[in-house]
């Protein structure tokens, strides 16, 4: 508004993306975020390939293992066993005793296997949990579990509700008749009891029903903003130009219109991996999610409520902070991603 | 008799933040001065800083986004505003100096009444009570021009016309009696016999309350009925003050002479509009004489397309299982021959602009025929009409939405090619463009670029290029150039005008400016309420309207001392 | 007037028939198709043919799934859903018994949230962009992130367990004496739960109204800043925030259920999670199929209170 008729043609023309990543770049907020959710999905990927976290479940510690900071807990000290002495070389061709190096080569051998008798330590770095798990490790592998069920449920959602509301918007009559009877369906039950019904209802548990259960039934909040977006552009008269110069029903929602809106969608898939991250935890908790036998930041609250009352507060504050963490982190950095695609001056 | 001015701007300057680092010099150290009692003009286009300038004087500008040089002096009756402390200018504003806006509607407070957003300035600047308050408010709803002020003081603004928000608006500003009355751009959204209404209201006012009146316009053929003093600015600076007879007749600025003779008025028809480059650069004369065009439609013509009895319907959900409908378009015939235009004039709700989106079948008619080329475009096949569309365009008003934000140049001039197979490949596709855009006026290089860089004229040309990359036969300009500033409006003009004889396209013109569409029609069409109320050859009509309906809309046309 | 109004709400009742019949259809798919059959669970580990087939009989899954829709339609609409499989108590009586205490904890806790949202979203409006806002708002955002689950267990330890200022748990049959002993620390904690996200999401209307042309003008006519959010602003934002309190309550009816899980309150939501994990289906199906209704009818409700509340709205 406050620009001159005439316009400098400058070098480069930058598209929507580009514009906002630079506006990104120059919030130092957001690249924080950026880089702290980016440490995360490194852990996430990290975990999923198994190079760590991969042995969570071996037993490496006494039971309630105080942090390392804290110091071992003298009335589990005698519990712990000091790690082995790493052991001369068994074959001592001056031994003379055959039957003594048979010996050593088995110990040796049993040794260097999967060995069941692994030394148990008093402390680790965030201690341990009722059976000695270390909590570091399962903090990781807990975070690929509640992460990988967020972006993949998020994603689910996203996809759904967007092609619905495309549908939906773009053709209205009897297509927006039907979808929002489905949303009005969905809707009218809330989300918590529309989850919790359905995980009474599938009885098997596992990641896949979680994902399914979360992202069936988190479509409707990107169908209706999506929705209203189509309604909106559609009306707008470059959509009526593209209409007159002869573009089809399907290139004008996709081709013209979808690139307006795609903005939309992932910010609302941002907010929905937040939300469905925080939905896991609580089905875990509840034992809804994830099976026993797979670690989850929800499954780690859950006992972590019994251990409090022992005194033993590690695993909760590991689950806790971490999620915050990273919940925090992908919040500030969803609300970046929104100011930087529509920038309003307030 | 004072020795100072009521108001006194000196010095001004404002600068806008658009980051954290950098700001933007909007306004560059203006000076200007309002007596008491007079109506001080203040005129630019958009971009020129004219209402910056006055939202400044008012302390409505943002703290956040703006900046005001420590220079700058404002100074009401002599005593300096940028000095005051906030509470204290909270309180010159309302009483003292008033202001009202452009939007009416999203001005006034949507849940609150008339009668009590009226009754708030009383109660806080004269301290009535509500008793007083009401009784005063419906003296002022009355002087206004309200009508049944006793109903309409506990409406909503919701339920009013906009003319009547603005009166409301008006009658809220004048309440208290303020020394100096701010009217930023009042009339601009409002029809043109509304205008005319409001302009002599304002008018009369000011002389009933000896008040000065500072009118913010981008109008310069507005002012020359209410104005005593004009102020012309442009790009932050003022380029011209003076009384208005003399700004208007004997202007000394290039930039002003341009403005006023770039307009299209009522008595002359140059063959091409002159444009602001002609007088900055010294290229015209300011009182050469300039040849004229003759239009009309000749007779004995084949018309291209003769639409007969075209109706539009819309229907909304009342009641319990009930339908309402409205009639946009009620009746409406006209032909249109080849390389000829015709205009279609009316105000807002007049169905003008539906008549030419349901040409284009933008939406379904209801009832008439359209024959084109002796086809009726209203009722073939949705796959027989694809072909037409090569033959028939349209270019919308708003520059800034027919643009699809996310394409390159390019990609919008290669688009409607593709799909109707214009050209062996896309080398010869892009040459097309290429030539297409110079053809407009735009620089090669605005092939690459995307919409938001470029202008609103200059998304016009771009609007205009792509329907020519289809060579249609009937152009639709539904307000092409409203939302255009005079200037660029001329150019607009002109390159219809050239491409019209270049390739004979016909056009429908549509447009609420009655100046812009004698000039640029062959014959015209009066609409009102759906229905066509005259036709007639351009001249002829504007010479010698039959209809009431035309007459008042001729009528209230603002006339600017012969130039 | 009253006519409009009166076919408006005969009109949406006339709509909400169509997605109150897909609920029930949804339900019942869910229930007697997707959940696999019943039977099996209810007869215990040991059980014979026999047993089972007459337990089947007894919950008329042997009937075709014509009938079984019938039967669940009459239960509706009767409100008898016979008793639950695992009590035995008519389900009936429970969704009758466990509304009081629900309503003990949420009624007060909306109350408050929403007086305190207001309050604070007023308050962070006069200093909007400042250095404050944006700690204010980064303070909500780390609030949000922390699961409710922690908020709850840290709460319950810290404050009634080791500090004994509140009951860990516990209901009794006084209502005072159920609102302000037992029911205090759930609303407390409920409350600090819902500050954040109601605080964000308030401030956003708030936000919104404050930039609208309307306040130009209040300024204009040299209202105070205080007088301006207040009156005018708040005037306006009241119609989103009404709105969206009025919508959100049946859900907080099932979003309570940590809570009243944590804290032992006979509540509605701690009653559908023992019945998920005892599959006890006649209460799950009670349960979904009321509450939908109820937020049917007070999405109704929101809406003709938005009507009410803004004049720019005619009832179509």
């Amino acid at each position: 508004m406050m620009r001159a008729d005439t316009v400098q043609l400058h070098a480069a023309s930058p598209g929507l993306w580009t514009l906002a990543w630079r506006r990104l770049r120059a919030d130092r907020v957001a690249m924080v975020s950026l880089a702290v959710v980016g440490l995360f999905l490194l852990s996430v990927l990290l975990s999923a390939l198994g190079l760590v976290a991969a042995d969570w479940e071996d037993e490496v510690a006494v039971n309630y293992a105080p942090p390392a900071f804290m110091g071992p807990d003298p009335a589990l000290a005698a519990l712990a066993t000091p790690p082995a002495p790493a052991p001369p070389n068994a074959f001592d061709p001056l031994a003379g005793d055959i039957a003594a190096l048979k010996a050593a080569l088995v110990a040796d051998a049993a040794r260097q296997g999967k060995a069941t008798q692994v030394a148990k330590a008093a402390t680790l770095p965030f201690g341990a949990d009722k059976w000695g798990h270390d909590i570091v490790r399962k903090t990781i592998k807990g975070g690929q579990t509640s992460i990988v069920v967020g972006l993949v449920a998020a994603l689910v959602a996203v996809a759904l509700g967007t092609l619905f509301g495309a549908l939906s918007g773009f053709y209205g009559g009897v297509v927006d008749d039907l979808f929002n009877w489905f949303y009005n369906v969905f809707t009218s039950i809330p989300s918590i009891l529309m989850i919790l019904t359905v995980a009474a209802v599938l009885q098997t548990r596992g990641v896949l029903t979680i994902v399914l259960i979360l992202g069936l039934t988190g479509w409707t909040g990107p169908y209706r903003l999506i929705r209203a977006e189509y309604i909106k552009h559609k009306a707008r008269e470059y959509v009526m130009a593209a209409d007159a110069i002869g573009a089809s029903g399907w290139r004008r929602m996709f081709v013209h219109i979808f690139p307006n809106v795609s903005h939309v969608a992932l910010v609302q898939m941002s907010i929905l991996v937040v939300g469905f991250i925080k939905a896991e935890v609580i089905l875990s908790f509840l034992g809804f999610g994830v099976p026993v036998g797979v670690v989850s930041w929800g499954s780690m609250l859950n006992e972590a409520q019994n251990e409090l009352i022992l005194g033993k507060w590690w695993q909760l504050a590991a689950a806790a902070s971490a999620m915050a963490l990273l919940v925090t982190a992908f919040s500030l950095f969803a609300d970046a991603l929104r100011d930087a695609l529509d920038p309003k001056l307030k | 008799m004072t020795d100072h001015d009521l108001l006194e701007v000196r010095n001004l300057r404002v600068f806008f933040r658009i980051d954290k680092k950098n700001t933007v010099e909007a306004i560059k150290g203006i000076s200007f001065s309002v007596p008491a009692n007079a109506t001080v003009a203040l005129v630019g286009e958009s971009g020129s800083g004219k209402s910056v300038s006055s939202l400044a004087v008012m302390g409505l500008l943002p703290a956040e986004t703006t900046v005001i040089d420590a220079g700058s002096s404002i100074r009401f009756d002599g005593r300096e505003l940028l000095a005051l402390p906030l509470q204290e200018r909270r309180r010159l504003c309302g009483k003292d100096i008033a202001m009202i806006f452009q939007e009416p509607m999203s001005s006034l407070n949507p849940v609150f009444t008339v009668g009590y957003q009226i009754g708030e300035v009383l109660r806080l600047h004269m301290g009535m009570n509500k008793r007083q308050a009401r009784a005063r408010t419906l003296a002022l709803l009355e002087e206004v021009g309200i009508p049944d002020p006793a109903v309409k003081i506990d409406a909503y603004p919701s339920q009013m016309s906009g003319g009547q928000q603005q009166r409301v608006m008006i009658a809220m500003a004048i309440a208290c009696e303020p020394r100096l009355l701010i009217a930023d751009e009042p009339t601009t959204a409002l029809d043109v016999t509304i205008q005319k209404q409001i302009m002599a209201l304002i008018a009369g006012l000011q002389k009933k309350h000896r008040m000065a009146v500072l009118f913010i316009t981008h109008d310069l053929g507005l002012v020359g009925e209410i104005a005593d003093r004009v102020i012309v600015m442009r790009h932050g600076e003022v380029r011209e003050e003076g009384p208005a007879a003399a700004v208007l007749l004997r202007p000394q600025d290039s930039y002003t002479r341009a403005l006023l003779h770039c307009r299209p008025t009522l008595d002359a028809r140059p063959v091409r509009l002159p444009v602001i480059d002609d007088y900055m650069s010294g290229r015209m004369q300011p009182d050469a004489p300039l040849p004229q065009r003759v239009r009309g439609y000749a007779d004995g013509e084949a018309p291209l397309l003769v639409v007969n009895k075209l109706a539009k319907s819309f229907y909304f959900r009342e009641g319990l299982f009930g339908k309402r409908e409205f009639k946009a378009v009620k009746d409406v015939s006209f032909t249109l021959p080849r390389g000829k235009t015709l205009g279609v004039v009316g105000e807002s709700g007049s169905g003008k602009t539906t008549v030419g989106l349901t040409l284009l079948r933008l939406h379904r008619a209801t009832g008439g025929s359209a024959l084109f080329d002796g086809r009726d475009l209203m009722t073939m096949s949705d796959r027989e009409y694809q072909a037409y569309k090569r033959r028939i365009q349209i270019i919308f008003q708003n520059p800034y939405a027919s643009l699809n934000p996310r394409f390159t140049v390019g990609q919008i001039l290669l688009e409607p090619m593709r799909i109707h197979r214009i050209g062996a490949n896309d080398a010869e596709r892009v040459a097309h463009a290429y030539y297409l855009l110079k053809r407009v006026g735009l620089p090669e290089q605005a092939f690459h670029r995307y919409p938001h860089e470029f202008s609103g004229g200059q998304r016009q040309r771009i609007a205009i290029a792509r329907c020519l990359t289809l060579t249609p036969e009937i152009l639709v300009c539904d307000e092409s150039v409203s939302a255009l500033d005079v200037s660029v409006q001329a150019q607009v003009l002109n390159l219809l005008q050239d491409l019209q004889d270049e390739y004979g396209m016909s056009y429908l013109f549509i447009s609420h400016d009655l100046s812009v569409v004698k000039y640029i029609s062959d014959r015209v069409m009066v609409m009102h309420h759906g229905s066509v109320v005259e036709m007639a050859d351009a001249d002829e009509l504007y010479r010698n309207p039959q209809h009431p309906y035309t007459r008042s809309l001729l009528a209230a046309i603002p006339r600017t001392p012969a130039i | 007037m009253f006519a409009s109004q009166f076919s408006y709400i005969l009109r949406r009742l006339w709509q909400m028939l169509p997605t109150m019949a897909g609920v029930v259809v949804l339900v019942f798919v869910l229930f007697n198709w997707v959940g696999g059959d019943p039977s099996y669970l209810l007869a215990g580990k040991m059980a014979d043919a026999q047993a089972i087939a007459n337990i089947r009989a007894q919950l008329g899954l042997d009937q075709p799934w014509t009938v079984q829709l019938w039967i669940f339609v009459k239960q509706i609409l009767t409100f008898d859903f016979g008793n639950a499989w695992s009590t035995g108590e008519p389900v009936s009586h429970i969704l009758a018994s466990r509304l009081g205490p629900s309503l003990t904890v949420l009624v007060p806790l909306t109350v408050l949230e929403t007086f305190f949202g207001i309050a604070l979203a007023l308050a962070i409006a006069f200093v909007r962009g400042s250095l404050t806002d944006r700690l204010v708002m980064v303070a909500c955002t780390v609030g949000m992130s922390i699961s409710i689950l922690v908020y709850i267990i840290v709460f319950q330890y810290g404050l009634a367990y080791k500090l004994g200022l509140f009951p860990v748990q516990g209901w009794g049959d006084n209502f005072v004496e159920n609102l302000l002993r037992y029911a205090a620390l759930p609303i407390l904690i409920g409350l600090a739960v819902s500050i954040a996200p109601t605080l964000r999401l308030f401030r956003s209307f708030v936000l919104d109204e404050a930039g609208q042309d309307y306040v130009r003008t209040a300024r204009a006519k040299g209202l105070s800043e205080r007088r301006i959010v207040w009156v005018h602003v708040l005037r306006n934002a009241a119609i989103p925030i009404i709105t969206y309190v009025m919508a959100n309550l049946p859900a907080l009816l099932i979003g309570a259920f940590l809570l009243e899980r944590f804290f032992g309150i006979p509540g509605i939501g701690r009653e559908v999670i023992l019945a998920v994990e005892r599959s006890d289906f006649p209460v799950i199906k009670a349960i979904t199929v009321y509450v939908a209704a109820a937020t049917m009818v007070f999405n109704l409700l929101a809406d003709l209170m938005y009507q009410a509340v803004d004049p720019r709205v005619q009832l179509k």
